[in-house]
């Protein structure tokens, strides 16, 4: 009887020490929750974001999305075709036929809903967040490059050497060793603006990318993708990419 | 017969100068393995078009090889042919040590060896690479209490882990096809390849074996009976039709489908590749040693069966390249019918050179693996003091 009321004191102490603890530890973090609940960071919930690429506004030989997103992600660039890295490159397309013209379109990550990459990750580094955006967190991916093997579209990279290109110095650059792709610029979906690739292709006059979200019915980009003119890469693997082309 | 096992003596000085030469190369590697973790993964032949080289073929080459230890432990345990079983225990530290090698190869192949242990905290149970974690760690396991068994000679509990192990090995090999098979990559895709690895494995396994048994016997200078041989090359001649009868089927399915007709003679005769293919794999791997066992006046020759054997051995190491290398180089069809050209090579047929560094690397694993059977059979009793058939007449 002595000894259960002991241990029973005993799990009570426990349980308050705990209880202290981690109510001591969480306090200092409070600011930190109340800094993002009152708007410093945009309010993402719910959102599902897409991209539509309209080829007949792009231009041949403007490379501004490609220029943009290497200032921005600082994208490591090596000066040779088998290590270079590309989130977003420009893409010289034309039919097989005689005489053919020439397209000229961006090809960057799909952010495809059932992401092939995200399946064969063996340690869930590259996933799929609740938003759509396909990213890898690059403390975890242990370099085994099968996603660049599973993705049908060929829009992973690997880090076959170490970056030193910090153009953006808000944004990490890589270590040799892991893989990566564009992920929709969430750090600047983040505080409300839109990915670097859009917002340069605007600036340029072209205007050819319109980005936005997809669960919201009267965003321009739902808009043209509900329209039926817009297609993505290689529908027929059932990946359901969310970055969509008008003008194929 | 009472089977005496008994450890390599391993005092001659051919044996120090043998482990001598495995601890270089083994050096070598490790070293090679430094120098890519160090300075980054484009020291090697590999780029973005073709993230998996050697060793990716390696890995999958040792998994293959391995079927051959398990051919012998079943022999005697589960097909009653109990004049097997002198070889259950090295055939079980061979499948074990296979295995690791495999393991080893995968994990010093990734751009952040030092995160070794991350796997284990994160899993994705539906990527092929974690199911084949799972599945090489639990067949090592199985490998290691079927050679506790052995040496407890606990002859029912050999017989059921005998069998277990043969299942695993089911899931163990046609995992490791199902990594390349189940991906959506033109030369890759094909729910045939877990099959055909397995029958490739068993093949390749069987023909090691035939070589090893021999050339253990021999430098240990003790009495082995050149039936055994025969015996095996037997399976041998059978496996090698089972593998070219897979490869006939995948191929032809691929020239005849129109989809993948420009795939299919890119992989046949569009490269060094296809000489892999022609000369490597169905030349030494497969017609030849075919003919050496099938002829009448060649398929009891001692000599001509260990040419066949490794013939084989080196053509199915040819094949493991063409299973991994050719679907990488082949461009991924992203807007079908249409020419794509960029500055990350989409749309273009790209090459890849094999780097001295991951040579290096392969054999320097190879030495480890080598190092660590010379050492179960020094320090362990696997090997039998003799392998002889009785003869049923005596």
């Amino acid at each position: 009887m002595k000894k259960q009321l002991d241990r029973r004191e005993f799990v009570k102490i426990g349980g308050l020490v705990t209880a202290g603890t981690a109510v001591g530890l969480g306090l200092p973090l409070l600011p930190l929750y109340r800094a993002s609940a009152t708007g410093e960071v945009a309010d993402l919930s719910g959102k599902r974001w897409g991209m539509v690429i309209d080829v007949s506004k792009c231009r041949d030989g403007c490379t501004a999305c490609v220029d943009a997103c290497r200032e921005e992600n600082n994208v490591a660039h090596h000066d040779d075709p088998r290590f270079d890295i590309h989130w977003i490159r420009k893409a010289k397309v034309s039919r097989r036929v005689e005489n053919a013209r020439e397209i000229s379109m961006p090809l960057l990550c799909n952010h495809c809903d059932d992401p092939p990459c995200a399946l064969v990750c063996p340690v869930q580094a590259t996933y799929k967040r609740k938003d759509g955006i396909v990213i890898v967190d690059k403390h975890r991916c242990i370099g085994c490059r099968y996603c660049l093997i599973a993705c049908p579209y060929n829009m992973r990279m690997f880090n076959f050497k170490s970056n030193h290109e910090w153009h953006n110095e808000t944004y990490p650059v890589r270590a040799h060793g892991v893989s990566e792709s564009c992920h929709f610029c969430h750090h600047r979906l983040d505080q409300g603006m839109e990915p670097a690739c859009v917002e340069a292709c605007r600036k340029a006059n072209q205007g050819a990318i319109v980005f936005g979200d997809l669960n919201d019915s009267s965003s321009e980009v739902s808009k043209i993708v509900a329209d039926g003119r817009a297609r993505a890469l290689r529908e027929d693997l059932g990946t359901h990419p969310k970055v969509f082309y008008v003008g194929l | 017969m009472k089977i005496e096992f008994a450890p390599l003596e391993g005092k001659s000085p051919q044996f120090y100068l043998f482990m001598l030469v495995l601890f270089g190369v083994a050096g070598a590697g490790l070293f090679a393995t430094y120098l890519m973790y160090t300075q980054g993964l484009h020291i090697t032949g590999m780029s973005n078009r073709v993230p998996w080289g050697i060793s990716i073929v390696m890995l999958i080459y040792y998994i293959g090889l391995s079927a051959g230890s398990l051919v012998l432990s079943a022999m005697s345990a589960l097909f009653g042919r109990k004049e097997f079983k002198p070889f259950a225990r090295i055939a079980a530290l061979l499948a074990m040590l296979l295995l690791v090698g495999a393991l080893l190869s995968m994990i010093l192949d990734w751009g952040k060896p030092d995160r070794v242990f991350v796997p284990f905290m994160y899993f994705n149970f539906i990527s092929m690479f974690s199911i084949n974690g799972i599945l090489y760690s639990t067949y090592i396991a199985i490998c290691f209490v079927y050679l506790l068994a052995m040496f407890a000679e606990k002859e029912k509990l050999v017989g059921v882990i005998a069998l277990i192990a043969v299942i695993w090995a089911v899931g163990v090999h046609s995992g490791t096809g199902a990594i390349f098979g189940f991906v959506s990559r033109e030369l890759y895709e094909s729910p045939l390849l877990p099959p055909s690895f397995i029958t490739a494995a068993l093949s390749s396994g069987t023909a090691l074996m035939i070589i090893l048994l021999q050339l253990l016997f021999r430098y240990t200078e003790r009495p082995f009976d050149q039936r055994y041989v025969k015996e095996l090359s037997r399976l041998l001649a059978v496996f090698i039709l089972v593998v070219a009868y897979f490869l006939f089927v995948e191929n032809s399915f691929r020239a005849y489908n129109i989809g993948h007709r420009e795939a299919a003679s890119f992989f046949l005769f569009g490269g060094s590749h296809s000489m892999v293919f022609w000369i490597g794999l169905i030349g030494m791997g497969i017609v030849v040693p075919a003919l050496i066992l099938f002829t009448p006046s060649t398929k009891n020759s001692i000599k001509m069966i260990n040419i066949a054997a490794i013939l084989h051995v080196i053509g199915v190491l040819c094949e493991r390249y063409i299973i991994v290398i050719p679907g990488q180089l082949h461009p991924a069809d992203i807007l079908p019918n249409m020419n794509v050209e960029s500055v990350a090579l989409d749309g273009a047929i790209v090459s890849y050179s094999i780097s001295f560094l991951e040579v290096v690397q392969a054999l320097g694993v190879a030495a480890i693996v080598a190092i660590a059977f010379m050492l179960g059979l020094r320090i362990f009793a696997m090997l039998p003091t003799q392998a002889l058939i009785e003869d049923e007449t005596s």
